[in-house]
């Protein structure tokens, strides 16, 4: 039978997968992403799997699916975890079937969708709206209540819905159910311009907008091999550090203000707006939208701009440290961030987590120093990292995390080399390639596919995907009352997970 | 000890930026403005052919062909002003924030290098000071959105823009609120939590549409997973164009809605 070679190829590419990941030929290999895309010639689906091998760097294995007309492809969440909503992802948007899968439940089409709809499969039509009941895990003994929270929360944050399972004021279990942003995403990027999907990337998680936007061009450059001007890296790399500056300062803020700690709240708040006005004088836009484009930047920094942007990254960080040194140093503050919603290691590596919070669980991974990219293969970095797992090494991590960051940006100012910021694309060239960026949440990547200047498939690994599934982990043991402040220690964007 | 806490506070300098600087101001928004006597019939074609979500379209109106720019559609990407730099400039300052879907698109006859019916609402400062110091509870509703306008709605209430000293509050549950402001364009999978909101706030009330994607579905206009702009799920009063709005925009946006619903006959 024609079958049998095919699925034989299949197979070959999970037993891989699952090779590297144990690590059976040295250090465990981590999984970075799995997704779908069509075959063009076949039209089925074809699985991607991507992963970060010791000693070798990221690593792209795909293979069709078998064509004996059931789409059935081995599951690897049971022995790898951080597979799981990967793989649920890859079962609703491509009807791939999955053996041996743990958890049969969509995830990202919601009780509305027709189960037999898998929007990535097949072009665009009008979906029926159908009914339906999500069957949430139920935990069962006396005295076990359930805790429904969302989707829509009580503040300025998105929507997600939580699902805690308390003993009294005990959290036993919590269960995500996300995706309510869903924007279907990825199908946009199908057909567009390959010069303009930064500005559908840009719309993935706004207040990351520039990492979105760097890692899509720097995708895009790589698999066209286009060179960038060594100017717009800097530029770049100016842009990702300021971003990762307000983010971690804004976060500080806001676990203060969780311990009802208002006056860093305030002032952190402030000094973020300080540097969003300093970008917006510099760049003419206050989160770097429209800056990025394949090829290189739009904007220049003026001499004049980068002074003014040096000195209030100046101010901006030696406001920053003293405000942290504040918080750090306050009794109630310690009281309620120590031991708060700890991480383990052990489900950090397990989960494949990423970004800040794996940095404070004693997993030392970033894209900036493990595959360096732009201006930073010119740059060493001191990645700061603790191992307690805590609210308080979370934050104790942001916080380092933005000296760091502000001597990145400073240095670069001082430095910035001179040139031209942008190269023009090649055209109609058929181009495949994916690249990674450290962004503010953790390592974010791009894998693009087209021809003719058009995208045919964009895929987006965002670090919330990665790292959500991890909450439900930190959360239990603690009391619900602390959950605010362990879900803003991650700090994990609903919009870049939904997509 | 807390007094360092308490020297920070005394020491900090007062940042808040009068609302006569904010009424109107759209600067770091990118909006582009369109310099009606610049305009030729090639460079608008020229900017609509570049424009990515249609917010720039030559339009036929009573045999006329004009050029309208939608700012409910606008991401603020830059292009027009890439192309044709003179006649599309960045806006500084705009009436657009808070007014209806009609007033959202403007339109230039670019054969006589004019705009028709320049019936865009002027930024009225004085009405706006009389709004001044009434109470307003709002609730912030995200039907779908980026996350990018739920940022500068959270800048709000730092020390620059300090919403709280206009008597405007943000309330944790819809049944305490007299104003919904939207952001997103409406997903499928938040559709019906986005009506059942809506029932759950009092009457009377006040919905705003915030952002490109709320007042139009911006980026995601053509998306299988949206249901459509929030005006298509629920009704709304007054929009706030940009990608995302600034935070003088949204202010504006927010006291324009209100001035209007006060001076209604």
């Amino acid at each position: 039978m024609s079958t049998a070679p095919e699925q034989n190829a299949l197979s070959s590419a999970v037993v891989e997968v699952a090779r590297l990941l144990r690590g059976s030929a040295g250090r465990p290999a981590r999984l970075v992403c799995l997704f779908g895309s069509m075959d063009a010639t076949t039209n089925r689906p074809r699985v991607h799997y991507i992963l970060d091998v010791p000693g070798i760097g990221y690593r792209l294995l795909q293979e069709t699916e078998s064509s004996n007309g059931t789409a059935l492809v081995q599951s690897i969440t049971s022995a790898f975890p951080a597979a799981v909503w990967y793989e649920r992802e890859l079962r609703d948007q491509y009807g791939v079937e999955l053996s041996d899968h743990p958890d049969p439940r969509p995830l990202v089409l919601h009780e509305n969708w027709p189960r037999d709809c898998h929007p990535m499969s097949a072009p665009s039509q009008s979906v029926p709206w159908v009914k339906g009941e999500y069957p949430f895990l139920k935990v069962e003994g006396d005295g076990v209540c359930e805790v429904a929270v969302g989707p829509v929360h009580a503040g300025v944050i998105e929507p997600g819905h939580f699902r805690f399972s308390v003993v009294g004021d005990n959290v036993l279990h919590l269960e995500l159910r996300h995706f309510y942003t869903h924007k279907g995403t990825e199908k946009l990027f199908q057909g567009t311009p390959v010069t303009s999907g930064q500005m559908i990337a840009e719309s993935v998680s706004g207040d990351n907008c520039f990492a979105h936007a760097v890692a899509y061009c720097q995708a895009v450059e790589k698999a066209q091999d286009v060179p960038v001007p060594r100017r717009a890296e800097f530029i770049r790399l100016i842009g990702l550090e300021l971003e990762r500056m307000m983010a971690h300062v804004a976060d500080v803020g806001a676990l203060s203000g969780d311990v009802a700690f208002v006056v860093p709240a305030a002032y952190c708040s402030r000094i973020k707006e300080d540097l969003l006005q300093a970008g917006s004088r510099a760049m003419g836009t206050r989160y770097w939208r429209g800056i990025a484009v394949p090829g290189g930047v739009t904007r220049d920094l003026s001499t004049s701009a980068s002074e003014a942007l040096c000195q209030a990254v100046e101010q901006a960080a030696a406001d920053f440290k003293k405000m942290a040194s504040i918080i750090l140093d306050r009794p109630s503050v310690q009281s309620r961030f120590e031991a708060a919603g700890i991480l383990k290691r052990s489900v950090a590596t397990d989960l494949a987590v990423v970004g800040p919070v794996a940095r404070s669980s004693g997993v030392d991974i970033d894209v900036r120093h493990d595959h360096p990219y732009g201006a930073y293969k010119e740059s060493t970095i001191q990645i700061p990292s603790f191992h307690y797992g805590d609210v308080l090494a979370r934050a104790r991590t942001r916080i380092d995390e933005v000296a760091v960051s502000a001597k990145l940006i400073i240095d670069s100012l001082k430095s910035l080399p001179g040139g031209a910021v942008r190269e023009t694309l090649p055209q109609g060239i058929p181009f495949e390639g994916f690249s990674a960026v450290e962004s503010p949440r953790g390592e974010l990547l791009y894998w693009v596919k087209g021809e003719n200047d058009l995208l045919s498939r964009c895929y987006i690994k965002s670090p919330s995907f990665q790292n959500w599934p991890a909450l439900p982990h930190a959360v239990a043991g603690n009391v619900i009352a602390d959950f605010p402040l362990i879900n803003k220690s991650f700090n994990l964007s609903y919009s870049g997970c939904d997509r | 000890m807390i007094l360092d806490v308490i020297e920070c506070s005394l020491k900090a300098p007062n940042r808040i930026i009068p609302v006569e600087a904010l009424a109107g101001n759209v600067a770091g928004s990118r909006m582009p403005q369109v310099q009606p006597s610049l305009l030729t019939r090639e460079n608008a074609d020229r900017a609509c052919r570049t424009c990515p979500t249609g917010a720039l379209a030559l339009v036929e109106r009573q045999g006329q062909k004009l050029l309208c720019m939608d700012y409910g559609q606008c991401i603020g990407c830059g292009r027009c002003m890439e192309v044709e730099p003179r006649a599309f400039i960045p806006a500084d300052r705009l009436g657009c924030c808070g007014v209806s879907k009609g007033e959202l698109a403007r339109y230039f006859d670019f054969e006589r290098g004019v705009e028709v019916n320049p019936n865009s609402p002027e930024i009225v400062q004085q009405q706006i000071f009389s709004m001044l110091g009434k109470a307003l509870n709002i609730r912030q509703l995200d039907a779908g959105s980026c996350n990018g306008c739920e940022a500068e709605i959270t800048a709000l209430t730092n020390p620059y823009y300090d919403l709280e000293r206009f008597g405007i509050h943000f309330v944790a549950s819809p049944k305490h609120a007299d104003m919904l402001l939207v952001t997103g364009p409406v997903t499928r999978n938040m559709a019906v939590a986005v009506k059942k909101t809506y029932e759950a706030v009092p009457a009377p009330k006040l919905v705003v549409a915030v952002g490109a994607c709320g007042c139009s579905g911006g980026i995601f206009a053509a998306s299988h997973a949206v249901v459509g702009p929030v005006d298509s799920v629920i009704p709304v009063d007054g929009y706030i164009p940009g990608c995302p709005p600034t935070p003088s925009m949204l202010l504006t946006g927010i006291l324009e809605v209100l001035r209007r619903t006060s001076t209604k006959p």
